[in-house]
């Protein structure tokens, strides 16, 4: 358990130790000594079990604040202890009335300042040579108002915070208000499901085009169905990625200019981590450790959760994404897009053992999947059935396909649930909607007392309660979006 | 003075300005840089960094001027989307311009002002305006098509033209060549916006949504008349996978997508 306090005398030989490994140019006893007690100084350690961990301190002028020094002890790192000290010091520098926190960094500790992006801070150029010992230069860093991500935070950890989500990464539009991390207060969600279905496949130039033309018109839907308005607001949160980049950016920026004109902290969400949290909305007492395995129409991944925020990709498609494979079969098959739900009812009257398609990877010793073979051999039966001139038994076919697909994705998540000895399994993306899935995924765990997830339909499609959740526990961490931020089509879960 | 600010995310080259609702000559405050790729990243400190500069404050802002294009489609779309989150806080109205009449102005010409935008895949965006003084009147409608039509069709007026915009990079030969002597090509710095075109251009900007007919309203009234909701970019190209709809004799409706209505 780390404990945050004001910085003594008594810890100086402590927090010289830490000073010494983590920088080339470490600032001496005297220097430390110096600084402590100062009336415009504020100096704060990190204690775990009596031993200081972490320091950091500011200088407030006027209403700016310079962060002076921060550093945590080297085996202590990675663990929030950083990010802590960031949001305690600058509670302290808003008690002395500064706005802003800013800072020097050297341009190649890229650890600190991805902390510090991560925090909202932004670029405002660099000094050259700044710093003696080195001859590096040191990158200016500003922070976005600090108020408002104080009182943001403060509620998020009070559960009253109202968070007004948008999502844009892909085909649908949404937004959502949700308080306290769980309860949504509404949902709107426009899909342009139609504007795409003629071309069997979502078009990224027009996804792009109809978020531009319905973003507002869902945002005023959403506050109004909450009954809430933006001045009751504490953050705002969208999706940074991954997803298609077009339609990334027309969320981003218009988030970005929202938070601008609100004074309100912006909260950057993975798309991924939202369909895990998911599974929170309909469970609140939902845990890690937990295996998650989404599959959507542009994911398949198999996702280890240790806690929440804290990820490990296991398996992950090698080529097409699950909901493709249906759309890819459905199209072939005549049945239209989307796929999944035209393959799912079709197969509820076949024989899912009257084709034998292939099981790519089943065996293959590691958690990912391949589903572009399948899709190959259900183009080489059609063929075959068409040369010898016999009508397709198309719900067969479809029940076929299905069992193939399936089989593979329960055995991947079955294993790396029993691998990593955990209770809870969150099935979430839009192919969750598949019954067939739902139902063998849940016999398959509850046979070794593994109990299965799945949030309703529309939390499993793409929406932005999902958004919303993991942004109340990342405002929980402390991690803000500056104005510099861009999306991130190819973001990772592990990063 | 109610301040409004004017920015314009449509090519590589950025420029925004604060105008003044009560005074149409007044430029409060005006910056205008190269940003390849970067406008998401950058736009919105540029416009923390002008009001500050100027004095402003953002929630004092009036109304937003935005360039709705053409140019890149993702560019346009960061400019527009960006302003509809900055007035939709504010409440304010979002107003438009076009992108290459903020460039008409820059040229500072008299007579014909033919501006082409690049549109990449070896085509322009082709605007044609007619000015005098500091008056410019748009001749042309936005549209896209190739360098050889433009220099053909602009060569028929038979008339001195000046000529201007970002598309020259690529394509002043063509047009030099089929233009000849009739043709002056403006210096190359003034092919891009500054930030004193884009307020020059957003006053001159007629019709709905623009400034001209919300200057006058008050702040709810001029909201209503010029929501954000409404704010949509000029693509003049359909999405590629809708192209062949189009070229079967169907229009581009404002929204820039045909619909699922066009298989019926």
């Amino acid at each position: 358990m780390t404990v945050f306090r004001d910085m003594r005398e008594t810890d100086l030989g402590h927090v010289l130790e830490v000073e010494r490994v983590s920088f080339a140019a470490p600032w001496s006893e005297s220097l430390f000594r110096d600084e402590i007690g100062r009336p415009d100084r504020r100096w704060v350690v990190a204690e775990d079990a009596g031993d200081v961990v972490g320091y950091g301190g500011v200088m407030v002028v006027g209403d700016e604040a310079h962060l002076m020094n921060l550093a945590v002890d080297a085996d202590r790192r990675r663990g929030g202890i950083a990010r802590a000290l960031v949001w305690r010091l600058a509670g302290e520098a808003a008690a002395l009335g500064a706005a802003r926190m800013t800072l020097e960094v050297a341009e190649s500790n890229f650890a600190a300042i991805e902390l510090y992006r991560t925090c909202g801070f932004d670029g405002a150029g660099r000094r050259v040579g700044y710093y003696p010992e080195t001859g590096e230069d040191a990158v200016v860093l500003w922070s976005r108002p600090i108020a408002p991500a104080l009182r943001a935070m403060n509620a998020a950890r009070s559960g009253e915070d109202l968070i007004l989500a948008i999502e844009t990464s892909c085909d649908e539009t949404a937004a959502s208000v949700l308080r306290g991390g769980s309860e949504a207060l509404s949902a709107v969600i426009a899909s342009q499901v139609d504007f795409h279905a003629r071309f069997g496949g979502v078009v990224p130039e027009i996804a792009s085009r109809k978020h531009t033309e319905a973003l507002v018109a869902v945002v005023d839907e959403a506050l109004a169905e909450a009954g809430v308005g933006l001045d009751d607001l504490h953050a705002l949160a969208v999706t940074q990625g991954p997803g298609l980049v077009g339609a990334l950016v027309v969320g981003l920026a218009y988030a970005k200019g929202l938070a601008l004109a609100r004074g309100l902290p912006l909260v950057g969400v993975n798309h991924l981590e939202g369909h895990i949290y998911a599974a929170r909305l309909l469970e609140p007492t939902l845990q890690p450790p937990l295996i998650a395995l989404l599959v959507s129409g542009g994911h398949t991944l198999i996702v280890h959760a240790s806690e929440w925020g804290r990820y490990e990709l296991l398996g992950r498609t090698l080529d097409d994404a699950a909901g493709e494979a249906f759309d890819k079969v459905a199209k072939l098959l005549g049945l239209g897009y989307p796929g999944g739900p035209a393959i799912s009812r079709l197969a509820a009257d076949g024989d899912p053992q009257a084709i034998p398609f292939p099981r790519a990877m089943l065996r293959s010793g590691n958690l990912d999947v391949s589903l572009s073979g399948l899709k190959t051999a259900v183009i080489q039966y059609v063929d075959a059935e068409r040369g010898a001139g016999r009508e397709l038994r198309l719900p067969d076919i479809a029940a076929s396909f299905q069992a193939a697909v399936i089989e593979v994705q329960v055995a991947k998540t079955l294993r790396a649930a029993t691998d990593h000895k955990v209770r809870s399994v969150v099935l979430a993306g839009g192919v969750a909607a598949n019954p067939a899935l739902r139902e063998g995924l849940r016999v398959a765990l509850a046979g070794h007392g593994i109990s299965l997830s799945v949030p309703p339909m529309g939390l499993c499609t793409d929406n932005a309660s999902m958004i919303a959740a993991a942004a109340h526990d990342r405002l929980l961490t402390g991690h803000v979006l500056g104005l510099e931020a861009d999306s991130v089509p190819n973001m990772r879960l592990d990063g | 003075m109610r301040p409004f600010l004017a920015f314009d995310t449509a090519t590589d080259y950025l420029a925004l300005g604060v105008g003044d609702l009560d005074a149409p000559d007044r430029v409060i405050a005006a910056v205008d840089f190269t940003a390849p790729r970067a406008a998401n990243a950058v736009v919105l400190l540029a416009v923390e960094r002008l009001l500050a500069g100027a004095g402003v404050s953002a929630d004092a802002l009036c109304a937003v001027a935005v360039g709705r294009g053409p140019g890149s489609f993702t560019g346009v779309r960061i400019g527009v989307a960006t302003a509809k989150g900055l007035t939709h806080g504010l409440r304010v109205p979002l107003v438009g311009f076009g992108t290459l009449d903020a460039i008409a102005l820059r040229a500072g010409e008299d007579g014909l002002v033919g501006v082409v935008g690049d549109a990449m895949r070896g085509e322009v965006y082709p605007a044609l305006f007619r000015s005098e003084g500091d008056r410019v009147e748009r001749v042309s409608p936005d549209r896209v098509a190739s360098p050889s039509d433009v220099a053909a069709e602009w060569a028929a007026l038979g008339e001195p033209i000046s000529l201007t915009g970002a598309g020259l990079a690529k394509h002043a030969v063509v047009l030099e060549t089929t233009l000849g002597s009739s043709a002056v090509v403006v210096e190359k710095r003034r092919w891009v916006p500054t930030g004193e075109a884009l307020v020059a251009a957003a006053w001159a900007a007629t019709g709905d949504r623009t400034l001209a007919s919300v200057a006058a309203l008050d702040r709810a009234a001029a909201y209503e008349t010029a929501h954000p909701q409404s704010m949509l970019p000029i693509y003049t190209r359909l999405a590629d996978a809708e192209e062949a709809e189009r070229r079967a004799g169907r229009h581009m409706p404002p929204g820039g997508v045909v619909g699922p209505e066009a298989t019926r």
